[in-house]
């Protein structure tokens, strides 16, 4: 047991490291002058989710209008524990302004205040913090108001009334929330509705099939079925369809990926409340840009949503579906 | 898998006390490379991005996101060098996590009184589920990667029966100011870090200075000589889950203080993460050589990478195909290792000249 050489090499490594520390303490973080090209940062809630590509390509748009750079990132999952490493760097490489999508209020509160107080301004996109008084702006659509729409359109394809269900993604995401609330608020001041609560799908549409399959079995007379988000959507469709109970299920999703929207054409969902993420990310950079000059924003902006049906799908509801690529 | 164990076995029992030299040998000479992987890493984004990258305050946060990764790899380091492995830990630190937060949401207060309760809290429950993974695993028989499978789903099942699923984000403001957020005293560096320090210097100790970190290695190169060496294989076995628990259920707490949330719906990934840097650094999964030192550098690799696109603004998938070539790369260089050591040429060849991986057989 002699460890003379172990020790000899964490020595050296430890060198290494102070060595290093030590060169990394000259170069100082420089912030871009003033009046060169603004660079702002968007991290999304999750990559590759066209909800977000769709605001990417209203931030990519915008930018490039207004001659600003944008480095755009985002975690693998809609999980907290992996986007604050990814707010960290950000942060590190010191952008003029972030717009991000948070993944959770209380644990993407004190990074993001920590930037906001490094400098940076901070425009909160689609979901919230607990305190977003450090915010230049927080731009959203009106969730609970979507909800609510939700309701309405479930109601509009059974004017009879009967049990409803909500399949959420994770508590704790505020728009999801808010949707939810809007929801239930609906449903419960409607005396022909039976609200059955809520389901968490985690994100995960396999998760979702599993729930709706569940409550389909507990309740087999479920008339309805609000998919909070485009995870949920898929999810249900598929838990639905396992039931074999398409004719008798109504889904209304919230958002309008090419998923959706073929669901949709296919009439496995009846109803789709599309947001506008391309609006919320040209507004962003909108206001990022205001508060990089120090002029005021405005500190809360609603966006609004759009009902698509098999109707006006390929009239005035196509310009609302989301896009996979800009 | 199984042909190599039973070579290295015979080469094992052959000469026992030269071979943990010259493993030991080996082994320094890979946890040297995969700290030459890292330096190169590093230094490359460095030169492509001199005024950011370099910063103390970006190595700043790299320490501070690996800090609870790296309390989690302490144990893992040492189940894997048992040959085990424990994919719990994510669950088992969110089950620690959400009970010490109800009970210290029934306690209220946000004092130190509180936090100190939900501390012990929480290691209780990380002890509690590595004891039950260890006794599985020792006296039951129960293959480990089946038990903590097992427990995997269990302690996530459990941690959202007790909430309904939804996150608790009452954390006291002493947890969340001192060791979420807060420095060390005089310094900027992050008080979780000093933590995960601390801990990765005692059991970096235990590893590999002392008769139970001896007895770990014993077990996990061969489980039948070891026993009939008179160590006591099941109570090695059952501490060292207990301490792989333990350490998950500090890593609760920390991730309260640090997330202010309970986080229920992440960490899915946290025991594939962890498992990965311990590989990466150098410790074999099929048992018997490892080092703590390893697993710490084996944990940087992911988070400079990732750090580093960021900022230089690299699409972030690519950051998970770096860490799986990675990941791969290590395992082959184990595997050559296993063997070469396997042909008898393990001593005599481990000159400089193996620093990348020994060619000549």
């Amino acid at each position: 047991m002699k460890l003379t050489p172990k020790i000899t090499l964490l020595a050296a490594g430890m060198l290494a490291a102070t060595s290093l520390s030590a060169c990394a303490g000259g170069s100082a973080p420089s912030g871009s002058a003033a009046g060169a090209q603004p660079k702002l940062a968007f991290i999304q809630g999750v990559a590759g989710d066209e909800f977000y590509v769709s605001m990417q390509c209203g931030i990519n748009a915008a930018a490039k209008s207004a001659g600003a750079s944008v480095n755009t990132q985002g975690p693998a999952k809609f999980d907290p524990t992996l986007q604050k490493p990814i707010v960290d760097s950000v942060v590190a490489s010191h952008p003029d302004a972030i717009l991000i999508a948070p993944t959770d209020v209380a644990a993407m509160q004190a990074p993001l205040k920590a930037a906001a107080a490094a400098g940076i301004k901070v425009i909160l996109v689609d979901t919230t913090v607990q305190d977003p008084s450090f915010a230049s702006s927080a731009i959203a659509s009106d969730n609970k108001g979507g909800g609510l729409e939700a309701f309405k359109a479930i109601k509009n394809l059974n004017p009879q009334g009967g049990k409803v269900l909500v399949i959420s993604t994770d508590p704790g995401v505020s728009t999801a929330d808010a949707r939810v609330a809007g929801f239930e608020e609906g449903a419960k001041a409607d005396s022909s509705f039976q609200y059955l609560g809520v389901q968490y799908s985690h994100n995960d549409p396999a998760e979702a099939a599993r729930l709706v399959s569940a409550a389909l079995a507990k309740d087999s007379d479920i008339v309805g079925v609000f998919a909070a988000n485009t995870f949920a959507a898929e999810g249900t469709a598929t838990g639905v369809r396992q039931a074999g109970k398409q004719d008798q299920v109504k889904i209304v999703g919230f958002d309008a990926g090419p998923a959706q929207v073929k669901q949709l054409k296919e009439g496995v969902v009846q109803a789709l409340i599309a947001q506008e993420p391309s609006s919320i990310g040209t507004q962003g950079v909108e206001q990022a840009l205001k508060a990089i000059k120090g002029e005021s924003t405005q500190k809360e902006i609603q966006t609004g949503f759009k009902q698509i049906t098999a109707e006006n799908i390929s009239g005035d509801g196509s310009q609302y579906v989301y896009k996979s690529s800009c | 898998m199984t042909t190599t164990e039973a070579t290295s076995r015979t080469a094992g029992t052959v000469a026992e006390l030269s071979r943990t030299r010259s493993l030991r040998q080996v082994l320094q000479i890979q946890s040297f490379q995969i700290l030459l992987v890292l330096l190169v890493i590093f230094l490359i984004f460095a030169a492509l991005a001199p005024e950011v990258f370099p910063t103390w305050g970006n190595v700043r946060q790299i320490i501070q996101n690996v800090s609870i990764l790296g309390v989690l790899g302490i144990g893992m380091t040492f189940v894997i060098v048992t040959s085990g492995i424990d994919l719990s830990v994510g669950s088992n630190l969110v089950f620690s996590g959400v009970v010490a937060a109800k009970v210290m949401q029934a306690m209220g207060g946000s004092g130190w009184g509180t936090a100190i309760v939900g501390i012990f809290v929480a290691v209780g429950c990380g002890l509690g589920w590595g004891l039950l993974n260890g006794v599985l695993i020792a006296k039951a028989k129960v293959p480990p990667l089946i038990v903590t499978l097992g427990t995997l789903g269990a302690a996530l099942g459990l941690a959202q029966v007790i909430t309904g699923g939804v996150d608790i984000r009452e954390v006291p403001e002493v947890l969340q100011d001192t060791i979420g957020y807060g420095n060390v005293p005089g310094t900027t560096l992050p008080t979780i870090s000093l933590i995960a320090m601390v801990f990765i210097l005692l059991f970096g100790i235990v590893l590999h200075r002392t008769r139970f970190g001896l007895y770990t290695f014993a077990v996990g190169s061969n489980e039948e000589s070891a026993r009939r060496v008179g160590v006591k294989v099941d109570r090695q076995l059952i501490s060292i889950y207990v301490l792989s628990g333990g350490l998950a259920g500090v890593a609760g707490i920390l991730s309260l203080s640090q997330y202010g949330t309970t986080a229920i719906a992440g960490q899915s990934a946290t025991n594939l993460n962890v498992i990965a840097a311990v590989v990466i650094g150098g410790t074999s999964l099929f048992g018997g050589v490892g080092t703590i030192f390893g697993t710490v550098v084996g944990l940087f690799i992911p988070a400079v990478l990732q750090n580093g696109f960021v900022i230089v603004g690299i699409q972030p998938f690519w950051q998970q195909v770096a860490v799986g070539a990675v990941l791969v790369l290590a395992v082959y260089v184990d595997q050559r290792r296993r063997a070469a050591a396997a042909r008898g040429q393990s001593t005599k060849a481990g000159g400089k000249k193996a620093f990348f991986g020994r060619r000549s057989h």
